[in-house]
């Protein structure tokens, strides 16, 4: 029934960052090794045992991003979450291109961190999603076999654009996908710089699906980078949060 | 630089034709033509990093054979001289500026020069020695040329030391803006990770609350730095791209819910298909500027209107608020950098930096801002931006 506890390499060189972070997530029962640099980090990744790498993006020596493909090159699905800074945009798309499960922007609340690290856990744990299972999150449902969304039951009437960029996110709930990403995926390659045209189309998803489009809850934007479609455990009762979700709920490993 | 080598000819040419008409004194103007020619050719290649009296008063002295020469510089209120004489050059220069004495005593070999820059008076020459009323003309002019070109120089040269320091301080604001974001990460870090612990009696989960928003709110000001930093330095690059205008602004709206939260907000965009070319990053900036600035001054529970009509080439962006009158005088500077009005009412938590930046955002944009302000009106801040970017212009 219990999970094993989930192990955390943190990998920053500022000390002060790395004693803030270690006592909550242990206490909130996560084990927490420390790694100053990344090329501590790729020798201890390399004789295993972790769960999750925080990852740093300026350290000095070989740095983050650097890291982060090296690790990448031995553990295709290791979840690595990126510490970045809010100014450097192009340092977050940088990470995710090189494979980085997400980021969390300097300088973020604990709960916001340990949401992002169990996603990320949950995601690699979870058995796979059968690829045509509906979606449901929230009040939302989506069916890749029928091509439909409902909300609270009453069907979504979606263009097949729209339905497209719904289903790319909802299948990545609880992850940025990049604007270049979500336009390949949508237009094809040809279209990887037209974020604008993009925005058009977001702009008309939150019409339809939010109660308040200029609020929304389930299409959000990280701004500079791409949209998330919101975590599906934000619509499950906090109570809850440790047990494992139900399978309606998992999410299709990339 | 141009203009003294105009003068210095012409004043030469003058001189010249003045020696046909004499030519008894033919010899001895021949030697003092050369001079001239020589302090010309010499006060040209002054050094300008220098002040001009001292090294104007050695020239004279030396290329004249003079006796004693006194300048006095107007400017720097300073006399210097060369050579000896007898008499006070302090008072002696003075009183020829303040008096307005220009004439020459051709038996104590004295002359008098109140050195003009056109009819301004500027300093003044006293000279004893050999030469003729037109040398002295002559000096005098070549004082004022050289004083002249001084002045410029030293002006440029502010000019040149204020952008390097405008430089330097944008260096070391952004250095500083790196080092604060470690500590306030830890600080968050550490103060989230105390609520999320649990065990916290009401009033130290209020102190967690407390420390934490402050957190918060030094991490934006430092974000705010950092991208005015950059701005000024130029280090920003613009992308402009096409934007819609519609999302734009509510995407700016949603982003400020909390300081929006306790006010009325419309919005107001006749036209729903409003796109306009321009850097996104940087025209949220200055909309968020323009509406949390709205929050900030305007009476609680009023609304902001926040409105975007294309008139001819431009999209005129503009926030409406009700809150203090802005006085006639601020308007203008309230859009400089660390201006803060000086009227008590009108201050509230802020760095003085906000508007500045949103100038600066609609300037690199080809564009400008302004406001209007009275009490039945209310306030509003425009931002006029070209709707297409300029072709070739990378901007």
């Amino acid at each position: 029934m219990m999970q094993p506890a989930i192990r955390i390499l943190v990998v920053d060189d500022e000390s002060a960052i790395r004693r803030a972070l270690r006592p909550p997530l242990i206490e909130l029962g996560f084990q927490v090794v420390d790694a100053m640099r990344g090329e501590e980090a790729l020798q201890m990744l390399r004789a295993g045992g972790f769960d999750v790498v925080l990852l740093d993006v300026n350290m000095p020596g070989i740095g983050g991003i650097e890291t982060l493909r090296r690790i990448r090159a031995f553990a295709p699905r290791l979840p690595i979450l990126m510490l970045t800074v809010r100014d450097q945009e192009q340092d977050k798309v940088e990470a995710l291109e090189q494979g980085a499960d997400d980021y969390v922007t300097k300088p973020f609340s604990m709960r916001e961190l340990v949401a992002r690290i169990r996603t990320a856990v949950r995601r690699v744990r979870a058995p796979a999603r059968a690829e045509d299972a509906p979606i449901q999150i929230g009040e939302l449902r989506l069916d890749p076999v029928k091509r439909k969304v409902a909300k609270r039951g009453q069907l979504v009437h979606l263009t097949r654009k729209e339905f497209d960029i719904l289903y790319c996110l909802m299948s990545r709930a609880g992850r940025v996908v990049t604007y270049a990403r979500l336009l390949t995926a949508v237009w094809g390659d040809d279209c990887r710089e037209e974020v604008e045209y993009l925005r058009t189309f977001v702009r008309q998803l939150r019409k339809k699906i939010e109660d308040d489009p200029a609020n929304p809850v389930y299409l959000l934007t990280d701004v500079y980078v791409g949209y998330r479609f919101a975590d599906p455990q934000m619509f499950v009762e906090e109570s809850d949060e440790d047990v494992l979700p139900p399978a309606a709920e998992e999410e299709t490993p990339i | 630089m141009l203009l003294a080598l105009v003068l210095a000819a012409l004043l030469i040419i003058l001189l010249f034709a003045r020696l046909r008409s004499s030519a008894r004194e033919a010899a001895s103007w021949g030697r003092q033509l050369r001079d001239l020619h020589e302090f010309t050719r010499r006060t040209l290649e002054m050094n300008l990093n220098l002040e001009p009296g001292p090294q104007l008063a050695e020239l004279a002295h030396e290329i004249f054979a003079l006796e004693f020469v006194a300048v006095f510089d107007a400017d720097l209120h300073q006399v210097y001289s060369a050579g000896q004489w007898n008499a006070d050059p302090q008072e002696l220069a003075r009183n020829v500026y303040y008096f307005g004495t220009s004439d020459d005593d051709p038996k104590a070999g004295l002359g008098r020069r109140v050195v003009r820059l056109g009819s301004a008076p500027i300093g003044s020459l006293v000279v004893r020695g050999a030469t003729s009323p037109l040398t002295n003309d002559a000096i005098a002019s070549l004082i004022a040329i050289a004083f002249d070109r001084y002045r410029a120089y030293a002006n440029e040269s502010r000019i040149e030391t204020e952008r390097r320091t405008e430089q330097l301080r944008s260096t070391v604001l952004d250095s500083l803006a790196h080092a604060y974001k470690t500590p306030l990460t830890a600080i968050r870090a550490a103060s989230t990770g105390l609520g999320e612990m649990g065990h916290l009696s009401a009033a130290q989960a209020e102190l967690v609350a407390l420390i934490d928003e402050q957190a918060g709110l030094l991490g934006n000001l430092t974000t705010r730095l950092l991208t005015t930093a950059r701005l000024d330095a130029g280090e920003i690059t613009v992308h402009a791209v096409p934007v819609d205008v519609a999302p734009l602004i509510e995407e700016v709206v949603a982003s400020l819910g909390e300081c929006l939260a306790s006010m009325k907000v419309a919005i107001d965009i006749p036209d729903e298909r409003l796109t306009l070319e321009c850097d996104r990053q940087l025209m949220v900036m200055l909309l968020t500027q323009y509406i949390d600035n709205a929050c900030k001054y305007s009476i609680f529970g009023s609304t902001v209107t926040i409105r975007a009509v294309k008139e001819r080439a431009e999209i005129v962006f503009s926030v409406r608020s009700f809150g203090q009158v802005i006085p006639i005088n601020d308007r203008e500077r309230i859009f400089d950098r660390y201006y803060r009005s000086t009227t008590r009412s009108h201050r509230a938590s802020g760095t003085g930096i906000g508007l500045s930046v949103a100038k600066r955002v609609a300037l690199i944009h080809g564009g400008s801002v302004w406001v209007t302000s009275d009490e039945t009106e209310g306030t509003t801040f425009y931002a006029a931006i070209p709707a297409t970017a300029r072709k070739g212009v990378s901007l």
